[in-house]
């Protein structure tokens, strides 16, 4: 065998040794890495959005498929009805990528409870301040029936200063969100009731 | 090979301990030593990824031929540090999220490539093997010293418990990034100084 072809063959080989090992380990380990996002992401999120302990709400979850893929839906109750949701989106356009947001809805006054975000990977700093409260505050109690946009677009949600992409994908997210509800309300809470 | 064994053992406990005296690896002994805890866990997850990456290597040393070979030590580094990751994201979830990006950049730690390129490439795999576990020991330790100095003092805590009475006043200008640097420096010069002292022969770098 010459020598290219060997190399070539040798580091073919571990390469494809290696993707099928990793392979196995995500695989293996992909629903306890969900279940550690839950615990320790989701669930402090959720116990902001519902004012409730992480531990009640973590399991109130119904996956709605749409067109563009699946989308998580958790859910409170008072009494027997359905208080409040909180949907996960994902915030297209970041500037280090699309960030992952949950907002939430209060379904009987409606009106956004919301706005937490699930991960990101922004500029420390700058766009990584979209976790801080001054920003997310904005959107506690919002109206559900109108899109929100940035103050520079028109709207209402001042942006963080130097980040403006990162608050622009924010807005577009809670949108979907809103269209999501708008179109999906009846579905989810069938679901729900199934459950 | 057994008179090969134990020198091997204790080289990276002090003959070549990193970063202090291989200098390599610096770069997340000065982002994440923050505490003793994230330095032991960085200390930990460096340590086992070279000692895997040595035992994998060394067994297929004579199969890999020497025009690639960088290549694929890259390739089996970069398997085992996401192994890692995906293994620390499952287990540690809170500490994963604190070292964040680094534990990816293990990939391109100057440690594991060098312990590949300079022991395991021409060692027997359970020699190459002890290597590993012998400098990533000394690196877990070292980064978990560092870790502690500056938690101690930068804090007033030790792995999250508290160690003074309320009158400490915290040098919080030591858990900062410039704080990295003169506590590495600091140890540094301590260490050279011991060497000096115990006559034993420059080896640094």
């Amino acid at each position: 065998m010459s020598e290219i072809t060997r190399m070539v063959v040798v580091l073919s080989l571990i390469a494809g040794f290696c993707s099928a090992a990793l392979t196995l380990a995500n695989v293996q380990l992909g629903p306890k890495i969900q279940e550690q996002t839950d615990f320790y992401v989701r669930g402090p999120a959720l116990e902001r959005l519902f004012n409730k302990p992480a531990k009640e709400v973590l399991k109130n979850k119904v996956i709605i498929p749409t067109e563009t893929g699946d989308v998580p839906v958790f859910f409170t109750r008072e009494g027997d009805k359905v208080s409040a949701l909180a949907v996960e989106a994902v915030g297209k356009g970041g500037f280090g990528g699309d960030l992952k947001i949950m907002v939430g809805i209060d379904l009987i006054n409606e009106r956004q409870t919301g706005m937490e975000v699930v991960s990101h990977s922004e500029t420390p700093g700058l766009g990584a301040r979209i976790e801080e409260i001054a920003f997310r505050r904005q959107w506690n109690g919002l109206p559900i029936d109108e899109p929100i946009a940035v103050t520079a677009d028109g709207g209402i949600i001042d942006s963080i200063s130097g980040a403006s992409t990162t608050s622009r994908a924010a807005v577009k997210g809670t949108n979907e969100v809103l269209d999501f509800i708008r179109l999906k309300k009846a579905e989810i809470l069938q679901r729900i009731a199934k459950l | 090979m057994a008179q090969k064994f134990l020198p091997t053992l204790t080289a990276g406990l002090w003959k070549r301990i990193p970063p202090f005296r291989l200098v390599l690896g610096l770069c997340p002994s000065l982002a994440v030593t923050m505490s003793a805890e994230n330095g032991l866990g960085m200390g930990v997850a460096t340590g086992f990824v070279v000692m895997l990456s040595s035992g994998a290597i060394s067994s297929m040393r004579n199969i890999i031929p020497a025009k690639v070979r960088i290549a694929s030590y890259i390739v089996i580094i970069a398997t085992l540090v996401s192994i890692v990751e995906i293994l620390m994201k499952a287990y540690f979830f809170p500490l994963s999220e604190q070292l964040g990006i680094y534990i990816p950049l293990i990939v391109v730690n100057c440690i594991v490539l060098g312990r590949a390129e300079g022991f395991a490439s021409k060692n027997p795999p359970f020699i190459s093997m002890v290597d590993g576990l012998s400098v990533g020991t000394g690196y877990a330790i070292s980064l978990t010293l560092i870790g502690s100095i500056r938690e101690i003092l930068g804090a007033g805590t030790w792995f999250g418990m508290p160690v003074f009475g309320e009158w400490f006043e915290p040098m919080s200008f030591l858990v900062t990034a410039p704080g990295a640097f003169v506590t590495i420096g600091t140890l540094l010069a301590l260490q050279n100084l011991f060497s000096r002292w115990r006559g034993e022969k420059f080896i640094q770098g």
